[in-house]
C-alpha cells in the first residue's frame, strides 16, 4: 500500500511517515500543497492524507482539483480545526473521512486502513460473510453457522460495519461517526457497552471469539 | 483655505441646494411680476393715449384745425398730465406742450413711440422720464402727436422690483444661516456620537454614545451603536475569560503531567520504575488537556459567534430518542434504571450536532454522577409557553441550591465530584449552547430520596418556540 502525505509541518509527517511503515505501508512526503498535488496527479497511491491548513495551496483546493480530474484515489482529510462546518467542507471537497489534530495514532492508522480497503469492497454485495458469520443485507438476517441470531436495528448497523471492516481495527470514534453518525468524542465508554451486548449475541457459546477489543485502540472482527 | 468645519456638513450643503432651487423659483417669480406689471403700466397708458387722441379727434371733425388748436391750449394748461404737439401741412409747429415730436418717422397711420421727457427738478438738475406717445395725420394733412409721463408708474414698477430683489436677497441670507444652524445642531448631535466611536477606536471599550431620551433617529444610531459595542465587549470579555480560563484549568494538569514525567525518568534512570507505565500515563494526561482545551474552544466559538450556526427545523423527541438508544445500554450496566418520555411531532429549530452535543453531555453527567442502583429520565415536552424543553432528571446526590448557578459557570466542579473524571466543562458547555440559541439552562431539585440516594438532580435545557 502507497501513502502520500501532503503535509506541511514537516516534524507531524516525519511521525506519521514512521509509525504508517511500522505497520507495513509504503510512504512518499510531499512538503506544501503544489508539490503534494503534482506528486498526486501520477496516481501512484492508494491513500492521500491531505492537510488541510498548507501554503500555496490548501489541502481543500487539492482534493477539489484532484476530484475534478477524475482522480478518486481516498482522501483522509487532517485539520486542526474540529467545527462541524470545517467538516462538513473537507468532506464537500471530496476527501472521504475526516481527522482532527491531534489525534491518537491508532485512529490515523485505523482510518487509512479502512480507507486503503474501501476499494476492494466496490460491488454491491447482498450478503456479507466473515468466517462462519454471515449477513444477509435483503432479508436483515444473521447467522452463525446454523444459529440464527436476532439482532436489534443498531446492532445489525454495527455488525455490519464491523463485518465490511473485518480484520481491520476501528476505533470508538470511528463507530460513532459511522454508525451513529455523532460527530464528537463522547466521555463516557457508550460504545464499549453496544460492543458488549453486540459480543454477548454473536460470540456467547461459541468456541472462537471473533469480536476483539485491540487495546489502545479499538475493536476488530476476525474470521 | 479650508473652509470652516459647519460649512462643509453634509446638512449645509443639502441647505445651499435647497436654497439654491428656492432662488431660482424666486427668480422665475420675480421676472414674470416684472413682465405682468411693467406689461400693464404701458397697456394702461396706451389705452388712456388712445382715448384722448380719439377726443381730440371729435374736436377736430366737428371744429377743424382751429377748434383743436383750441382745445388743446385749453387742456395744456389743464391738469390732465398729457402731453400734445399739434403740426401743420408742412410740418411746422402750431401749438403744443413739447417742441418737436420724438416719432422719427412717422407712418401712414397712427405711430407709437416710447421716448423720455427732461424735467427740470427743485435743485435745477434734469431728470429724464420715462414716455409714450401716438402721432396720427389728421384728414386735413395736419400732425397731432399726444403723449403721456408713465415715470410715475413706472417707478412704481420699479418699486416693487426693487422689493422684489431685497426679499430675495433676504431670502438668501435667511436661507444661509438657517442652514448653518441646523447643519451646526445636526453636528451637535453627530459629535456625541462621533466622539464615542473615537475613544472605542482609542481603546476605550466602555465609551457608549449618550441617549437624550426623545427617541429620535439619533438616539437610534446612538443605541444601535451602543448594543453593537455592548455586543462586542462581551465577546472580548469572552475570549479575555476563555484565555484567562484556558490558563488557569490547563495549568495544572499540565502541571501534573510534567511532575508525573519528571519522576518517572528520575525513577526509570535509577532503574526502579517502569517507563511504560509512566508513558502510558502521560498519554492520558494529555488527552485530558487536549479534552479540556477542545471544550474550552467550543464554549468561546459559540460566544464569539452568539448563535449557533446552521440551525435547521426538525423533531426533538427523535433527536432524543436517537440519544436514548445510544444510551440505555450504559445505564442498564451501571445498574441505573433509564426512563425516555418524548412527546412526538414538536418541533424545535437548532444546529443538530451543537444540540445533540450538548444533551450527551447533560446524561454524561446525570450516568457519572448518580449511583447504582437510581434512575435516569430523559424527557421532551412542550410547556406552555411553546418553549420545547429538554430535561435529564437522575436521583444522584443534586446540586446544593446555592451552588446551583456556580456550576453552570466554567470549570466549577463542586468538590464531593473531584474524583470523578471530566473537564469540568459539560454544563458550561450545555449552558453556551443553550444561549447561542436563544434559549437557556435550568437546574432543579430531582424527585428527592431514591434507593438510598438523592435528592437528585433535574437539568432543563429550554429553547424558544419556533414560529
Amino acid at each position: 500500500m502507497r501513502i502520500l502525505i501532503i503535509e506541511d509541518d514537516v516534524e507531524a509527517a516525519e511521525a506519521m511517515v514512521r509509525g504508517l511503515s511500522d505497520n507495513g505501508y509504503d510512504c512518499t512526503h510531499a512538503a506544501d500543497g503544489e508539490l503534494g498535488l503534482a506528486a498526486a496527479q501520477k496516481r501512484d497511491f492508494d491513500v492521500l492524507i491531505v492537510d488541510r491548513m498548507m501554503p500555496k495551496m490548501n489541502g481543500v483546493q487539492v482534493v477539489e482539483t484532484l476530484r475534478r480530474e477524475g482522480d478518486a484515489t481516498p482522501v483522509l482529510f487532517l485539520s486542526a480545526m474540529g467545527e462541524v462546518g470545517d467538516r462538513v467542507d473537507g468532506l464537500k471537497a471530496g476527501a472521504d473521512d475526516y481527522l482532527v489534530k491531534p489525534y491518537a495514532f491508532a485512529e490515523l492508522i485505523a482510518r487509512v486502513e479502512a480507507l486503503s480497503r474501501r476499494r476492494e469492497t466496490g460491488a454491491v454485495a447482498t450478503t456479507l460473510k466473515v468466517g462462519d458469520l454471515e449477513m444477509n443485507l435483503i432479508a436483515r438476517t444473521v447467522h452463525r453457522g446454523e444459529t440464527e441470531i436476532d439482532l436489534q436495528p443498531r446492532e445489525f448497523q454495527l455488525l455490519e460495519f464491523m463485518m465490511r471492516h473485518a480484520g481491520q481495527s476501528v476505533t470508538r470514534t470511528m463507530l460513532l461517526e459511522k454508525v451513529w453518525e455523532y460527530h464528537f468524542d463522547p466521555q463516557t465508554n457508550v460504545i464499549d457497552v453496544h460492543i458488549s451486548r453486540l459480543r454477548s449475541k454473536i460470540d456467547k457459546g461459541f468456541e472462537r471469539q471473533m469480536l476483539q477489543t485491540v487495546r489502545g485502540a479499538g475493536y476488530r472482527l476476525d474470521p | 483655505m479650508r473652509l470652516p468645519r459647519i460649512f462643509r456638513t453634509t446638512t449645509f450643503r443639502m441647505t445651499l441646494l435647497f436654497l439654491a432651487v428656492f432662488a431660482m423659483s424666486a427668480a422665475a417669480f420675480l421676472f414674470y411680476a416684472w413682465f405682468a406689471t411693467a406689461g400693464e403700466v404701458t397697456r394702461r397708458a396706451d389705452a388712456e393715449i388712445t382715448r384722448e387722441m380719439n377726443s381730440l379727434e371729435a374736436v377736430y371733425r366737428r371744429g377743424g384745425a382751429e377748434a383743436l388748436n383750441q382745445a388743446l391750449i385749453e387742456r395744456a394748461s389743464g391738469e390732465r398730465p398729457f402731453l400734445y404737439l399739434l403740426l401743420d401741412k408742412d410740418g411746422k409747429r402750431m401749438t403744443g406742450s413739447i417742441a418737436e415730436s420724438p416719432v422719427d418717422e412717422p407712418g401712414p397711420g397712427e405711430t407709437w413711440a416710447s421716448f423720455s421727457v427732461t424735467d427740470i427738478d427743485m435743485d435745477g438738475g434734469e431728470i429724464k422720464r420715462p414716455a409714450r406717445g401716438l402721432q396720427e395725420r389728421l384728414e386735413g394733412g395736419e400732425t397731432l402727436f399726444v403723449g403721456a409721463d408713465v415715470g410715475e408708474s413706472r417707478s412704481f414698477v420699479s418699486g416693487i422690483v426693487n422689493a422684489l430683489w431685497g426679499a430675495g436677497a433676504l431670502v438668501i441670507v435667511l436661507g444661509l444661516a438657517g442652514g448653518a444652524i441646523v447643519s451646526r445642531n445636526v453636528s451637535q448631535q453627530m459629535a456625541g456620537l462621533t466622539d464615542t466611536v473615537a475613544a472605542v477606536r482609542g481603546g476605550d471599550l466602555k465609551a457608549r454614545a449618550r441617549i437624550r431620551g426623545v427617541q429620535d433617529e439619533y438616539d437610534e444610531l446612538a443605541e444601535g451603536l451602543n448594543e453593537m459595542l455592548d455586543r462586542l465587549e462581551r465577546s472580548m470579555g469572552g475570549l479575555r475569560h476563555a484565555g484567562d480560563a484556558i490558563a488557569h484549568d490547563l495549568r495544572s494538569p499540565l502541571t501534573r503531567l510534567r511532575a508525573r514525567m519528571e519522576s518517572a525518568l528520575i525513577e526509570v534512570e535509577a532503574g526502579k520504575g517502569d517507563p511504560k507505565q509512566a508513558l502510558v500515563q502521560a498519554l492520558d494526561d494529555a488527552d485530558g488537556v487536549l479534552s479540556t482545551f477542545n471544550a474550552v474552544l467550543a464554549i468561546a466559538r459559540l460566544q464569539a459567534a452568539g448563535q449557533a450556526p446552521d440551525q435547521t427545523c426538525f423533531d426533538p423527541g427523535q433527536l432524543a430518542a436517537d440519544i436514548a438508544e445510544l444510551y440505555e445500554p450504559l445505564c442498564e450496566d451501571k445498574g441505573l434504571d433509564f426512563k425516555a418520555e418524548l412527546t412526538p411531532q414538536l418541533t424545535v429549530k437548532a444546529a443538530r450536532p451543537i444540540l445533540t452535543q450538548a444533551l450527551t453531555n447533560i446524561i454524561d453527567n446525570a450516568i457519572k454522577y448518580t449511583p447504582p442502583g437510581g434512575a435516569v429520565m430523559l424527557r421532551v415536552r412542550r410547556r406552555s409557553s411553546g418553549e420545547i424543553e429538554f430535561s435529564v432528571t437522575d436521583t444522584g446526590p443534586g446540586v446544593p441550591e446555592e451552588h446551583r448557578a456556580r456550576v453552570v459557570q466554567r470549570f466549577v466542579r463542586l468538590e464531593n465530584s473531584r474524583s470523578e473524571p471530566g473537564s469540568g466543562l459539560g454544563l458550561s458547555l450545555v449552558a453556551a449552547v443553550a444561549e447561542a440559541h436563544g434559549g437557556r439552562l435550568e437546574l432543579d431539585e430531582g424527585p428527592g430520596e431514591y434507593n438510598g440516594s438523592g435528592p437528585g438532580l433535574r437539568v432543563a435545557l429550554v429553547l424558544p418556540r419556533v414560529e
